[in-house]
């Protein structure tokens, strides 16, 4: 057999060995489409001017004589480090950045991912009858909207509600006599279904081998968990710390319903001053003083959470 | 040619006589604590909420839990027409919100995953970060943007919640489009389809279920929104039900039954956006058989 006959048949002599290159661009790199523009322009758009713009605004806002009401309303002023002297000096600003840490600290961080986690472990020795009703009914708490969470909760930590009863002191006022605890309660409260479904899924990508063959060599249960799972479980950990931390500092709705940062301002945590201070002591500039303290804060936390979480991968 | 295999394996021990399989325990101790702590926190967790449910069916509900006289009293008076209305007030809101975000999400979302653009990386970054500001920062300089403007009313409000919305939602409707195989796009590409064509006909319906539930989620957070009607709606009467139940608890008498009732008639849209939800995203990850081979 000669070689012509693997030739195409179809090729006269002295054509081209190679076709033309096709026209118009390369497809097999991703270059810059110019319809990505208006597909994004709604988006960035609005997130620019309804999102970034006025944090930045806040910013500006923070350093001028703006009010609610009255003569600085409408034309305010810059007034340089007026208000920044005052956050300074301001002994309820420092007492809510130390209520704020308290709360979230103790909600999220505590209450929240710790109850969470409890939960998610004990699930996994569970009947199936009390892990489907007790799962339910936390995740059915996350779900509440918040004004019904801190009614809920109102009527049960004041005076006859249905904790006080509980607790066996059924003309006690919780409420007034714990206020920081009792809100922080309630956010915790609100939160663990959260930690819970999280924890969970991560316990269920535990490979099993791992804790059997501990069991095999006569590792106690206590070991297992400390040794084996809680390190396996250190990214959720991680996220789900963040994640408590960042909804409970945005909690606003259920401390200012239950005690609207009273009694005093013994709740008086940062968004619920924040708002008190724009809207009621007709202080716009300050409360956006407030709010960026608020919005530096969240910052930090993001870091450290980018930082942490690039530790371990 | 016939092989003859001869195996030797080791000789089996015989068993007793008396020899029964072994059965792990049922009852173990750990079994029993793990029961008995999720009993004892299922019992910390329902006490507000067993005292919301028997409370809204109470004739003479209090703040404790009693066993109720059981009346439909209470929803009856809770359905009267200033509260129906702020439910009324509260749909709309959530619509208006919900579309405002989700819209400009699938689009930029699309983008984000399929297309090339300079700064992608931390263009989503920065976006993904503005999932965590919290809200009560943006309201003091909403305030003062909107209020010159005469804007502090139902709609303008609405738009404001679902762009508040917009960043968790890019990012859930994003990551969905990651996963859908690209195959289709590809030849709808090739059959010369325009961008918009390949994202309505094809995209769009294969990352439904994730659009779905970004979808659910903005409107879940637009409904349980309490701080933005509070500032941003001045007319009483456009209020949604979070502002108006805020407003029972001024009165003088408070009807602990209406406002029970009332509280679960507001819950229940949620909790059953939350099983969709769940639903949904099982259904999420199995694609229907689109791409052959």
């Amino acid at each position: 057999m000669s070689i012509s006959e693997f030739t195409p048949a179809a090729t006269p002599v002295g054509m081209a060995a190679m076709p033309d290159p096709p026209a118009g661009a390369r497809l097999d790199k991703k270059r810059f489409n110019w319809s990505s523009i208006p597909l994004l322009l709604p988006a960035l758009g609005l997130l620019a001017l309804l999102f970034v713009g006025p944090v930045i605004y806040s910013f500006y806002l923070g350093f001028t004589n703006d009010q609610l009401l009255g003569p600085t309303s409408k034309h305010f002023n810059f007034t340089g480090s007026a208000n920044l002297h005052r956050l300074v000096d301001d002994p309820v600003f420092h007492q809510s950045l130390y209520l704020t840490a308290f709360f979230v600290i103790g909600s999220a961080v505590v209450g929240a991912t710790l109850v969470g986690l409890i939960l998610a472990v004990a699930m996994q020795n569970a009947l199936g009858v009390t892990r489907v009703v007790v799962g339910g009914l936390v995740i059915v708490c996350f779900v509440l909207p918040p004004i019904v969470v801190a009614l809920a909760w109102y009527a049960a930590s004041t005076a006859h509600g249905t904790y006080t009863g509980l607790f066996g002191m059924p003309n006690a006022d919780f409420l007034q006599s714990a206020p920081l605890l009792v809100v922080s309660a309630a956010n915790a409260w609100n939160l663990t279904g959260l930690a819970m479904i999280l924890f969970a899924a991560a316990l269920r990508n535990i490979p099993t081998e791992i804790l059997e063959s501990a069991e095999m060599e006569n590792a106690s249960a206590a070991q297992r968990f400390f040794k084996i799972t809680l390190p396996l479980l250190r990214p959720t950990l991680i996220t789900t710390i963040l994640l408590m931390t960042l909804l409970a500092l945005a909690n606003f709705t259920v401390v200012y319903v239950m005690t609207a940062g009273g009694p005093g301002t013994s709740t008086m945590i940062l968004p619920v001053y924040s708002y008190l201070q724009a809207f009621q002591y007709n202080n716009l500039a300050y409360g956006a003083l407030i709010g960026d303290a608020m919005v530096i804060l969240a910052t930090i936390l993001s870091f450290v959470y980018v930082r942490l979480s690039r530790e371990r991968s | 040619m016939a092989v003859e295999v001869e195996t030797r394996s080791a000789p089996v021990p015989e068993l007793p006589p008396d020899a029964r399989p072994v059965r792990e325990p049922r009852v173990t101790s750990g079994r029993l604590i793990s029961n008995l702590t999720l009993v004892a926190f299922g019992v910390l967790f329902i006490a507000p909420l067993l005292w919301l449910i028997l409370g809204s069916f109470d004739s003479h509900a209090s703040q404790t839990i009693e066993w109720p006289h059981f009346t439909f009293g209470n929803y009856t008076g809770a359905a009267n027409s200033a509260n129906l209305q702020a439910l009324r007030n509260s749909v709309i809101i959530s619509l208006i919100a919900t579309v405002f975000a989700t819209i400009p999400a699938t689009l930029a979302g699309y983008v984000f995953s399929r297309q090339h653009i300079p700064f992608k990386g931390p263009l989503l970054l920065g976006i993904l970060m503005l999932a965590g500001v919290p809200l009560s920062i943006l309201i003091v300089p909403i305030y003062q943007i909107f209020a010159p403007r005469n804007y502090l009313a139902l709609v303008p409000a609405a738009i404001f919640l679902g762009v508040t919305s917009l960043p968790f939602e890019l990012w859930i409707i994003k990551n969905f489009i990651d996963a859908v195989p690209i195959d289709l796009e590809e030849s709808a590409r090739l059959e010369r389809a325009g961008t918009l064509q390949i994202l309505w006909r094809v995209v769009v319906p294969l990352a439904l279920p994730g659009i779905g539930a970004a979808a659910i989620f903005g409107f879940i957070n637009a409904w349980g929104n309490f701080l933005v009607p509070l500032v941003l709606i001045a007319n009483a009467s456009q209020q949604p039900s979070p502002v108006a139940m805020y407003g029972f608890f001024g009165g003088n008498v408070i009807r602990w039954g209406e406002i029970a009732a009332y509280s679960i008639m507001y819950s229940i849209p949620v909790l059953i956006l939350y099983l969709a939800l769940s639903r949904l995203f099982r259904r999420g990850f199995v694609l229907s058989g689109a791409i052959r081979g």
